[in-house]
């Protein structure tokens, strides 16, 4: 039964997602139940999961039976396993958020919102766990066209920002695939594993500089990473205020996992390509993101707007950590990434009451809501630690990794390049908490009543998890050291 | 020099794919009307698609099905099959894409009554 444990975790959300069209055409409010349940089984599957590969190791799933170079594989091992923890959370979290701000803001396309929901999450399963590189293509698609549909759903101006991240994405995935193809023509295989055996005796060919160039710009386009970042903030801003959370914290993350997965997984990370060594080029690329997303971010004045470029410069930190090439630094890019995902979950949450419940969308407006807001200006607080990165958040421990380990690397660069961004996140925290608490635009009479149980919960829990990943993470650090390594590291 | 601009025709497949994959990014970048831009992209899609099935050609080789069980297996006498099954699933994802991107058209259009993207800023802003 536990070998079959990947498999379940998929076709859970899928089967749910086909059928949900068909059982909700009469009874449209059943669809909120249905997904909840889904995702919550998909909780506990992924915890029973991640116990059972923790305990007798990376499970490998042959499908139809057909092994390795053959068949298409899918391997649970400790790294897809914590990362689908926080997914299925996240994705939980993400639900449960919908109700309160659904009815209007869904234009009433409730039971397409929630299949949307449901083939989103199958497809990011499918990307963590697949071991084959067209495999990987196929779920990244499905993840991607659920997402265009998914910013789209509720119309308005979300329609024109869809239609570019449509065009954009489809060209990432284009260009990937075109990557790929360079691959299996120079190795004859698509199998991670096996492409792995073969590459290093092919180092000088031309075809597989080509095809690594296509497969990283491709996936860059995927994850938003600097000079290809254009579609992320209005994707994200304009989206439904529901759905932005899950996008937001699960989508750019999960296209950086595929990254690694061919950075270390694939490729050798060592690996020195006409003379350029691979590694060093993420660290650079992550760098710059690093810097140039916090300093964007700077200049909004739009809420989500903020909190989108926010999201893209700490893409740019965790390739960073990635980046430097030895253990500590892999770990604290690992668990950056997973402290980035509740982080940007609850940012988004947090925009997503800011105007469903108190109708404010910009750093002016927030000071009106002021002393009448406890939850909202207490998870602001807690995220905002976290996002900077103060001791008793999961962002400092993340932060701290990445830093000895660029200190280990003698990369100090790196290590500048953090300390920059971290200011700069201060920089546009600073300005929203003195939006907050120095009350400096004029104070309207309204009094808005109490929040709504799901947006306490939602908002609670995110500020509870950035609090918890800290206190403990080194429980976590040294699980992800002894189960998410790379081979042959 | 010279020899590399043989080389290039040596190859007239990967010259077409190269031609048609710029032009699609080209009609992409270039025209303003949403429609045309998804038909480029649909042009680079299909160049993509163009190279996975060339590169698999072979000369003189038939369909992947064993001619004989008894004799032993030559490679060289059967195209490789893979190449066409990705092929496939690419046509899928492609199409499937582009459906989503025609439902977005026809969204825009309904809300701003135009599908040219300058027009759709002014009444944006």
């Amino acid at each position: 039964m536990s070998h079959q444990l990947p498999a379940i975790l998929f076709l859970l959300p899928l089967f749910a997602a086909i059928s949900m069209p068909v059982v909700c055409l009469k009874h449209r409010h059943w669809s909120k139940p249905i997904s909840l349940t889904i995702l919550a089984a998909m909780v506990l599957v992924s915890i029973l999961n991640l116990h059972n590969v923790v305990n007798h190791g990376e499970v490998r799933y042959a499908f139809s039976g057909w092994t390795a170079p053959l068949g298409i594989e899918w391997v649970a091992d400790g790294l897809a396993s914590v990362i689908l923890v926080l997914l299925s959370v996240l994705g939980l979290l993400g639900v449960v958020f919908t109700g309160p701000t659904s009815p209007k803001a869904l234009g009433g396309r409730i039971v397409h919102y929630y299949t949307l929901i449901l083939l989103f999450f199958s497809a990011l399963t499918g990307i963590v766990f697949a071991r084959d590189l067209f495999n990987l293509f196929v779920f990244l698609e499905v993840a991607a066209i659920s997402s265009y549909a998914l910013i789209g759903v509720a119309g308005g101006r979300a329609l024109f920002a869809a239609f570019r991240y449509l065009i954009l994405g489809t060209i990432g995935a284009s260009i990937y695939l075109l990557g790929v193809s360079y691959l299996y023509a120079v190795t004859g295989t698509l199998n991670m594993a096996d492409m792995a055996d073969k590459l290093p005796f092919l180092l000088g060919s031309k075809a597989l500089v080509g095809g690594l160039l296509f497969i990283f710009i491709g996936l860059g386009i995927k994850m938003a990473l600097v000079p290809f970042h254009a579609w992320m903030p209005e994707a994200y801003a304009y989206a439904p205020d529901s759905v932005s959370p899950i996008l937001a914290s699960l989508l750019t993350k999960i296209a950086l996992l595929a990254w690694v997965r061919i950075i270390y997984w694939v490729l050798n990370a060592s690996i020195v390509v006409y003379g350029i060594p691979i590694l060093l080029l993420v660290a650079v690329l992550g760098a710059l993101a690093a810097v140039i997303g916090a300093s964007l971010a700077l200049a909004q004045r739009d809420l989500k707007m903020m909190f989108a470029y926010g999201g893209i410069s700490h893409i740019g930190i965790i390739l960073i950590g990635i980046g430097q090439g030895n253990q500590t630094g892999f770990v604290g890019g690992i668990f950056y990434l997973l402290n980035d995902a509740v982080m940007q979950a609850a940012l988004f949450f947090l925009a997503g009451v800011a105007f469903c419940h108190y109708g404010v969308r910009t750093i002016d407006d927030i000071g009106r809501v002021g002393k009448q807001a406890p939850w909202l200006t207490g998870s602001l607080v807690v995220i905002a630690l976290g996002m900077v990165g103060l001791p008793p958040t999961g962002g400092f421990f993340g932060k701290w990794n990445i830093i000895l380990g660029a200190l280990e690397a003698d990369n100090y660069v790196s290590v500048a390049a953090v300390v920059l961004s971290t200011l700069l996140t201060l920089a546009y925290f600073v300005k929203l908490l003195e939006g907050i608490f120095c009350q400096t635009s004029t104070r309207l009479d309204v009094q808005f009543g109490e929040i709504p149980l799901s947006f306490k919960m939602t908002l609670g829990v995110t500020s509870a998890a950035i609090m918890l990943l800290g206190l403990f993470s080194s429980p976590i650090v040294q699980l992800l050291l002894n189960h998410a390594l790379p081979p042959r590291f | 020099m010279v020899d590399a601009i043989f080389a290039v025709f040596q190859r007239p497949n990967f010259l077409t794919f190269v031609i048609i994959f710029l032009w699609g990014f080209y009609v992409m970048v270039t025209r303003y009307n949403l429609v045309k831009k998804l038909i480029g992209m649909y042009l680079v899609q299909t160049s993509v698609i163009f190279f996975l099935v060339s590169i698999s050609a072979k000369k003189g080789a038939t369909v992947p099905v064993l001619l004989s069980t008894t004799e032993p297996v030559q490679a060289a006498s059967y195209a490789n099959p893979l190449p066409h099954v990705l092929t496939l699933t690419a046509i899928v994802v492609g199409v499937a894409t582009l459906g989503v991107g025609l439902a977005l058209c026809a969204a825009i259009y309904r809300k701003y009554g135009s599908l040219d993207e300058q027009e759709i800023l002014e009444k944006i802003e």
